[in-house]
This record gives C-alpha cells, structure tokens and sequence, in this order.
C-alpha cells in the first residue's frame, strides 16, 4: 500500500496478461513516437502517413494529437504555461499505458519545453521514447499558416501563441531530426519513412 | 500507369452536376478536392477530357504517384495555393467509359474553378455520412479551416487521420469497447478483470486494463478521494478508455466509481453499445469480511476518511449490461464471471471485426 501524490492507500495490481504477452500477440514492440515542432511545421501530417505506413505492414499504432486531445481528455486545459505542462504530462501519461498496451504510440503536440518533453522521457525505460524534432523554420511554418494561427498571433488575436510571443526550445538530443534539404522540405512518404526505418532498425516491429 | 491505391468510392459526375447546376458545357476541367476518410489532405484530380457529355463512366488512371507539394489547396489552372489543408496534384488520363474514383468523403468539387462544398456523396452519391475519428463523430462536409473552442482550449482544429477505427479493428479481429467494472472495494473488480483479460489473451484478443489504483499512480497522481476529484478521476479514465476503444483494444475499466452521474457521464463519451457496465453485486459485509487491502479495518477505525461503503454512499447502477452476483450457494471464481462477460462480448459480435 502505497500513497502517490494525492491518491493514499492505493495498491498496484499486477495481472498475468502483462506487456510482453500483449507484444507478442501484435508481433512489435510499444513504443512512444514523439513529434515536436512549432505549429504548421507538420506533425500532424507526419504522425497520419507514418500511422499509414506501420498500418500496411500490419502494426498497431495510434495517434494522440494534441488538438485532438484538447476536445477530450485535456478540455479543462488552457495554454497557460502551467496547463502546457499538465497537458503534456498526461499526454506522456497515455502514452505510456498505450506503449505498455503493446501499441506504437504517436503523440504529435508543439510542446515547446524542453523539460516537459524530458519528463515524459523519463516516464518511458527502456529506450521507448522516440523523440522526432519537426526542425522546419518559423518563416516556413508561418507561410504555411495551415490553421490560420499565424495570422490571428500577429494581429495581437492570440496570445502567447509559439513561435510569436511564447518560445519554442528544440530538442538538444533527439533521436530523430527532420529538416529541410537545400530548402526543401521532404515529402511527407520521405519523412515517415525514415522514421518507420528507424522503428525497424531499433527492434519495434517485431517481438523478438 | 499508377493505379490510385487508396480506399474509393465511384461518384459519377452526373451527381456531381445534380449539385453543381452551375458546371456546364463542353471540355471543362474537373477537379475534384477530397477530404479523406478522416484526414486534413485534400486531393485535387485534374481531369482533361473531350467528352462532351457527363453521363457515361470511364476508368481513370493515376499518370504519376500523388505529389505533396506545400501545404494549401493546389488551383492547377492558376497554379497556385488557394486555401487551407495540404494539396496533391494528380495528373490523370481518361479513356473509354470512366468513372470518378474518388477518395471516401469527397467534400468539394471544383468544376471550371468554381469550387462547391457538395458535401459526401455517399455509396450512391446522395447522401452525407458520418465518420467517427477518435470517437467523435464528425459529419462530412467538415471544412478544413474549422477552428474550434472546446471547454478552456481556443484555437484548436481536430484533425482527421487517414488510418479509422474500422481498419484498426480488422487488423485485430475485434472490435473496441470499453467494460467498465463497478462496485465496492474488495467486490472482485480487479481479479474478474484480470481474469476477463487473460481470457480475452488466449482468444487471442487484445485488450488492456485501466485499474483504478493502478491509474493513480500515474495520470491521475495529482487526484485524491474528494469528491470532485472522484468525478475528475472518473472522466479521465473514461477519456482514456473511449481512446483505447478507438484503437480498437476491448479496455477493462476497473475502478469504485460510486457515483452513479459520473458513470453515466463516461458511458455519454461512447457510441451506442460500446460502454458494457458491469457491476460486481457483492454485499458490504463480503466485501468487508474479505478485505484484500485492510482497508475497511482503517476506515472503521477511524483512519481513512470518506470511504465508500462506510462513510461514503455507493450508488448501484439502475441499468447496466451484466450483474456479477454474489451467491452463498454457488461460489463463482473470477473466471466463471469473466466467461459470462466474454460471452456477452461474443453474442454482441465484439469478438470479430
């Protein structure tokens, strides 16, 4: 019996259908993707094709993105400093359960901190935290303005918006990094497969 | 010649016409803008064609595998990004009879530059279907450039994704739901789950199990045993089951959750039939008698406060899938109640895609 936080007396139940079990049904091994970068850098994008990808080659995968998240779980959040953080920690907390349900789990969100980022690092041993860095620049994201975001920071609409008025710090030690080549961005199939090759070569699509 | 190798649906440019009175005329340039089954690209087919009239079908082919070129919308006659989402250009070729293949959700359809919202056409091109992603159920006909505000977060657009639930569930060979065990402490929650999962297991099925203790040490640490932070404690894990049943597992929730309001919140989150209640009807006294953790012994003596069952009330649900009885006469282990769950799961068809 433990107390974790604020929860007292609480017990972990262990069970005898536990990860590896769950692994070796799907055939691969659970894993978190994680994929940062300003907003319009293309996570979103990246996170569907390399879903596509691992789904033709008959992995399990899931995509945890955070303006999805924001409609359910993480509704009560803002994008104060302190709601960023919180809603990055539960999204690294569902990552996690879903990495320990066998899944490769692709969680796509700016998350502008570095040490936000490397808490949920923490939370995964093992090496199953595979951080992908959308290195694309902010003059790009924001000719691309996919959501409009850009535009409305300018005018003052927004604030505290990432990349105008609030920072964006890059991964100093990330596994993954994509950028542009001679100026130009690689295509979305390119970029998801480099990170499925990465998967490959790392020992995550297959149980072994 | 590439065939187009996504999931497709054959629209024929007359329905096409029925919803755009305004295409007309001989050699138009038809193209058409896909939102895909649930996913922010948008596809543009330019079409060429000396065909004088809409009615016929011919099969069209891919000249070259889709580009992405940047972001936007891709107007092939002025050859410039036009709107919102990401723009693919495919060159295509018709000949004989052709038919329209078509990404599933075609959204716009932009004949001689004018650009329609035509909404889904649907199998036979009339009516408008809805799609569920992530749980929710999105109507098509959804714009891309859609901002939203849901509860304290602005700005924020959902974003489709080309892989469904329908296709996660066939590559299991099951379909996701949630099972959410209820009852008092020391009822039998977390051993018919765990049986329930090893059951699921050698079916070759997968499923997970979200334990309330368990959770607690982990997303819901920052939570105690207040009320509100029952209730709170309560929506997230329904939040996190209503994902791993759109991934498709078969998730085991096992948690007290004593209050009838916020169960019933969680079974709100699911589509019709996906949330399976299942209350383990243990009278206190077992539970009490049992006492796997020692925890009615703290709480009557005074060193827990608030505890279900003795201080706190335990709601009973009025209308749930399956009762777990508890009889004196027959002493069921936890496998023989999870064989009556799993066998609710087979009649429901949870147990195949």
């Amino acid at each position: 019996m433990s107390t974790v936080g604020n929860s007292t007396n609480i017990f972990w139940q262990e069970c005898p259908v536990g990860r590896a079990e769950r692994q070796k049904l799907l055939n691969q091994k659970g894993c978190v993707l994680w994929i940062t970068g300003l907003s319009g850098s293309g996570k979103s994008t990246l996170a569907c094709t390399v879903g596509r990808e691992l789904h033709s080659k008959g992995k399990l995968s899931y995509i945890l993105d955070g303006d999805n998240l924001r409609h359910g779980l993480n509704r009560d959040l803002g994008f104060k400093a302190e709601d960023r953080t919180e809603n990055i920690r539960r999204v690294g907390e569902v990552a996690k359960l879903f990495a320990d349900a066998g899944l490769i789990c692709i969680a796509s969100l700016i998350s502008p901190y570095r040490k936000d980022r490397d808490a949920c690092r923490a939370m995964l041993p093992d090496a199953n935290f595979i951080e992908v860095f959308m290195n694309m620049p902010l003059q790009l994201c924001e000719e691309r303005d996919a959501k409009g975001l850009y535009k409305l920071a300018r005018a003052g609409k927004i604030k505290g918006f990432t990349g105008i008025d609030d920072p964006y710090e890059p991964p100093l030690n990330c596994e993954i990094e994509i950028q542009q080549k001679d100026g130009v961005c690689p295509s979305p199939s390119d970029m998801a497969g480099e990170v499925v090759t990465y998967l490959g070569e790392k020992g995550f699509l297959q149980y072994s | 010649m590439i065939m187009m190798t996504h999931p497709v649906q054959k629209i024929t440019v007359a329905a096409i016409r029925r919803r755009l009175p305004s295409v007309t005329g001989a050699n138009p340039v038809l193209n058409l803008q896909f939102l895909c089954t649930s996913s922010i690209l948008f596809i543009t087919l330019v079409i060429r064609t000396s065909i004088f009239h809409f009615s016929g079908f011919c099969s069209l082919r891919l000249e070259s595998p889709p580009v992405l070129p940047k972001l936007g919308f891709w107007d092939s006659r002025s050859d410039k990004r036009i709107g919102l989402g990401v723009g693919v250009v495919s060159p295509v070729r018709s000949k004989g009879f052709w038919s329209v293949m078509a990404m599933e959700r075609l959204q716009m359809a932009c004949v001689n530059e004018k650009v329609d919202n035509v909404g889904d056409l649907g199998k036979d091109g009339s009516e408008l279907v809805e799609n569920s992603t992530n749980g929710h159920v999105t109507v098509s006909g959804r714009t891309v450039s859609q901002l939203a505000t849901i509860g304290n977060s602005t700005n924020i657009m959902w974003h489709g994704c080309p892989v469904d639930k329908v296709e996660r569930q066939k590559l299991l060979k099951q379909k996701g739901c949630v099972i959410w065990i209820t009852g008092l402490s020391g009822s039998g929650k977390s051993s018919v789950a765990c049986a329930l999962s090893q059951s699921l297991h050698c079916r070759g099925k997968l499923s997970y199990i979200l334990d309330g203790d368990n959770v607690r040490h982990g997303l819901n640490r920052d939570l105690s045993f207040k009320a509100e932070d029952r209730a709170e404690n309560i929506r997230r894990v329904g939040e996190v089951a209503k994902l791993f049943a759109d991934a498709g597992l078969i998730c085991i929730a096992s948690l007290i959750s004593p209050y009838r309001r916020d169960r019933d919140a969680c079974r709100a989150l699911l589509p019709e039939g996906s949330f399976i209640e299942v209350f383990m009807d243990v009278p206190l006294q077992v539970c009490e008698a049992r006492d796997p953790k020692g925890l009615y012994k703290l709480a009557r003596a005074g060193k827990i406060e608030g505890f279900t069952g003795i201080h706190d009330p335990y709601e009973p649900p009025l209308n749930c899938e399956i009762v777990l009885e508890h009889s004196e006469e027959v002493c069921a282990s936890p496998r023989d109640m999870a064989e009556k769950v799993i066998h609710y799961l087979e009649e429901n068809g949870y147990l195949q895609a």
